[in-house]
């Protein structure tokens, strides 16, 4: 089997910088590749554009598809400068190869950090206007006129005389052709896609039940796993009992792998039932007496002691500490399951040679990578196939490929095709969380309580320490904890930011907007507290503070003129606004809450959001990922816990980790900056202030501040405590 | 046992237990219905049976047999029709994972109820959970097929 990469080496089109890819010659074409005339009308696969003789043009887009509209808005850039016909685009998952590698993060292909289009959108318009202008010298050649004589319209070359020739007709010419350096890409005033809500190109097969997840993939003579994994975070498998499970119908075998025990069956209802009858040991030492009452009072003790220092400056300890009238809070925040639809899979097939693997995959280098060492083979003999994510926010870009692994260390054993299947429980129960977090704050303030010395001390376990990113820690400090604290762009005086990152056995992942999560929460309410101090509108206290960002400032002029409390308008009766404005991943979002209390519990009418993310690339898909983000902000904020307690994970499905319903969506509106900048991130910046928002909204209306998580549960305290 | 599923009889090799859900998505491979939860509290499994919607993760699959069992890929009513169209047309999906259920719950609305209110709809979608945030997208999209059905 040639790999794809010996492939592309062979037939010339690797020559390093960017491919474009045309429809591959019959007769390039290795005889072991599969024989185009097997299909006369498309070639084998090239890099980034395949136009095939029908005109018909495959996008192929090194992102994973996991619902934020990657297919669509990555086509577009393509699509815009090609000029190609956007109803004959059909977007197509990237294997594996470095040609695909994320142009920022450059020695994997990845999915994260809310970078798909930043990280592409010169990339993929070059690509664009490179094809272009191939196809324009191909249809030169071919009717020996001028190529300047030549223009491009919707998937056709056309030129005054000669009339019109449809990219399918000259894409076999253009491939042959040398490919042109430094192409120009179109003025923006040219746009013509960019900008435009194009309609989801993945919405039909999404709505006709036809999108295949990592789920769905059906294999001949596939087999069912599911796995008994410890209770407990760190427990060990002393021993264990498969008579029951093997007397199942259906099951097939029963494996112990490491501290597991995979049962592996006909179907995925026999392998649950066989799993559940295994009756195993484990070696627990000690571990019944942890909770999340015990982790936090030991982040709580951590905190006296920090040990990193990512912000120093001792003045602003020693004038908060002298300070009496300083603002003094504390924050807990619990672990969060990214609680995607679609609970953790992985089917994968190992004939001994070579594997193979299917998932949504954030990270499918990575993946790949980890399945050839398990395997012992060439990464070459390890092909991904990156299906769509059943949502992901972060837990499919796994630093270890937990699941990934499991998945091989079994197909290892079985040497035949098999799919791992994850119940919500298992996937709920199975960390790889948000990490639990601490912070302590202590602010002095002049006369008018702007912030003259901010003292900040964060105590959360790392995220990054010991996996692939580990190298992008500073000085042992984890910058995915601080985020938000320590780049914010208020003006908050003199800065020193503690830290401190206990370990423990509960592993912790990137979770949409990461430490952004806590820590924009944590800033937002706490200059709302400076505000109400001061009794100044909350918009208008935050502007002297940030006036050395203009985008924040046009963030908080679009709050200003377009919501109700920026207006200074009073709320109905019973109801409040409140505030918060906070930039993740270069993307600067502010949102306007009105909030009630309905029998006690908050209530989130109407969000008003406003964002800067530079040139908005598909307006509706835009809208809808500040939206998204809102409902999971909510979710994660109102509800969001992992409660652990007696060492098990006792939030284990939807009845006891709550998200928000359709019942409680509040009505949204969203605005955006005009700009011409290049596109920022998008995915996750509309999370984060929500939860800020609602908690001032919520002191607005009980006179108390919300400063431990999840809020619905604090706030049910906070009324029983004053009844 | 047999099962008739989308109009058509079929035999199914599977222990009398086997919910429903496992009986389409493994025997039958019909993958458009979706495992979200396995206790009703998702609703990502949710099909037809004789027109009413249900949870096919706990709904044994022997309970169903010689009943009128609907899945996304047998849906061609009217009102599917016009539910599925809105769906696309709005680009309501993100992920999609949930929008197989999210469908069939609002075509089943939409059969019974032809102009539902705001309230009808968090009544009868409340059930289905979407983690990607779309059902402000949903409710307009029950909106646009409603609107569609009384003008065709």
């Amino acid at each position: 089997m040639t790999s794809r990469r010996e492939f592309l080496v062979q037939t010339g089109a690797m020559t390093g910088g960017l491919i474009i890819g045309f429809n591959l010659p019959a007769a390039k074409a290795k005889a072991a590749e599969p024989p185009p005339a097997a299909n006369a009308k498309v070639y084998p696969p090239n890099a980034f554009i395949q136009i095939d003789k029908d005109s018909k043009v495959n996008i192929v887009i090194n992102k994973c598809e996991m619902g934020q509209g990657v297919f669509t808005s990555m086509s577009q850039l393509i699509a815009e400068e090609l000029d190609c016909d956007w109803s004959r685009v059909v977007p197509v998952a990237a294997p594996v190869d470095p040609i695909y590698n994320h142009t920022m993060f450059s020695t994997i292909q990845m999915t994260g950090g809310s970078t798909a289009l930043n990280s592409s959108y010169d990339q993929y318009r070059q690509i664009g206007a490179t094809a272009r202008a191939m196809l324009i010298q191909a249809a030169s050649a071919k009717w020996q006129v001028e190529a300047s004589s030549l223009k491009t319209d919707k998937g056709f070359v056309t030129h005054p005389s000669k009339g019109r020739i449809a990219y399918g007709e000259l894409a076999e010419d253009a491939n042959k052709l040398e490919m042109p350096k430094n192409v120009p890409v179109k003025d923006a005033k040219n746009f013509k896609l960019i900008g435009k809500s194009m309609p989801r190109l993945d919405a039909h097969d999404k709505s006709y039940g036809k999108a295949v997840y990592g789920i769905d993939v059906r294999l001949p003579d596939m087999v069912r796993v599911m796995v008994v994994r410890p209770p407990m975070f760190g427990a060990t498998l002393k021993s264990f009992d498969a008579s029951e499970a093997k007397k199942t119908a259906g099951v097939l075998d029963v494996i112990r792998f490491g501290n597991k025990v995979a049962v592996v069956a006909k179907n995925s209802w026999a392998a649950r039932k066989g799993r559940d009858a295994v009756k195993a040991e484990w070696n627990t030492s000690g571990r019944e007496k942890i909770s999340s009452a015990s982790i936090i009072e030991g982040f709580k003790k951590d905190a006296a002691t920090p040990n990193l220092h990512p912000k120093a400056n001792p003045d602003a300890i020693k004038e908060t500490a002298a300070d009496a009238k300083a603002l003094v809070a504390e924050y807990e925040f619990p672990y969060l399951a990214h609680a995607s639809m679609e609970p953790l899979n992985c089917t994968v097939n190992f004939d001994g040679k070579t594997a193979e693997l299917w998932s949504g995959h954030q990270m499918p280098t990575v993946d790949r990578d980890t399945a050839a060492k398990i395997f012992g083979l060439d990464p070459s003999k390890v092909k991904v196939n990156s299906v769509y994510a059943g949502g992901s926010f972060g837990r499919r870009a796994s630093k270890d490929s937990d699941y990934v692994r499991e998945a091989c260390e079994i197909a290892k054993v079985l040497k035949k095709p098999m799919q791992l299947l994850f119940s919500r429980e298992d996937d709920m129960k199975g960390g790889y969380y948000r990490p639990m977090a601490y912070h302590h704050a202590r602010i002095s303030t002049d006369a008018k309580g702007y912030p003259t010395a901010w003292h900040h001390k964060i105590v959360s376990p790392s995220i990054m320490a010991g996996g692939a990113f580990a190298a992008m820690m500073s000085g042992g400090a984890d910058p995915t904890v601080t985020e938000g604290v320590t780049e914010s762009a208020y003006e908050l005086g003199k800065q020193q930011v503690d830290l401190q990152m206990p370990t423990n056995d509960i592993p912790t992942l990137w979770f949409r907007s990461v430490g952004h999560t806590h820590t924009g929460f944590v800033m937002e309410t706490l200059i709302d507290e400076l505000a109400h101090r001061a009794k100044a509108n909350p918009i208008d206290f935050r502007r002297p503070m940030l006036k050395k960002s203009s985008r924040h400032l046009a963030v908080l002029d679009l709050l200003k003129k377009n919501t109700p409390l920026g207006q200074g308008k009073k709320p109905k009766k019973g109801h409040a606004y409140g505030v918060a404005i906070h930039e993740s991943f270069n993307t600067v979002v502010g949102q306007v809450v009105e909030a009630s209390l309905v029998d006690g519990v908050p209530r989130v009418h109407h969000v008003w959001a406003a964002a800067h993310c530079g040139r908005v690339v598909n307006p509706e898909g835009a809208r809808t990922q500040i939206a998204g983000g809102i409902a999971f902000g909510m979710s994660m904020s109102l509800y969001g816990n992992i409660e652990i307690e007696n060492g098990e994970v006792t939030t284990t499905n939807f009845d006891k980790y709550q998200v928000v319903r359709m019942n409680e969506m509040p009505k949204i509106d969203v605005f955006f900056v005009p700009s011409e900048d290049k596109p920022t991130g998008l995915g996750e910046p509309g999370v984060p202030p929500l939860g800020a928002a609602l908690a001032n909204a919520i002191f607005s209306l009980t006179g108390k501040r919300v400063r431990k998580l999840p809020i619905a549960l604090e706030v049910a305290k906070q009324q029983q405590a004053s009844t | 046992m047999e099962l008739n599923i989308n109009g058509k009889a079929v035999k199914v090799d599977a222990s009398e237990d086997t919910p429903l859900l496992w009986v389409i998505r493994d025997e039958l491979n019909m993958t458009g219905t979706k495992y979200g939860c396995g206790i009703s509290m998702c609703g990502a499994c949710t099909v037809h049976l004789n027109g009413q919607p249900i949870r096919s993760c706990v709904t044994p699959a022997s309970a169903a047999a010689g009943q009128k069992i609907t899945t996304i890929e047998g849906l061609d009513s009217h009102a599917a029709k016009a539910v599925q169209e809105a769906w696309t047309t709005l680009s309501v999906p993100q992920c999609g994972y949930c929008q197989s259920g999210q469908i069939m719950a609002a075509t089943a609305l939409l059969t019974q109820n032809k102009k539902p209110s705001d309230s009808d709809i968090d009544a009868a979608m409340s059930g289905n959970i979407c983690r990607c945030g779309t059902y402000n997208e949903i409710r307009s999209a029950i909106h646009k097929a409603a609107q569609k059905m009384v003008k065709a």
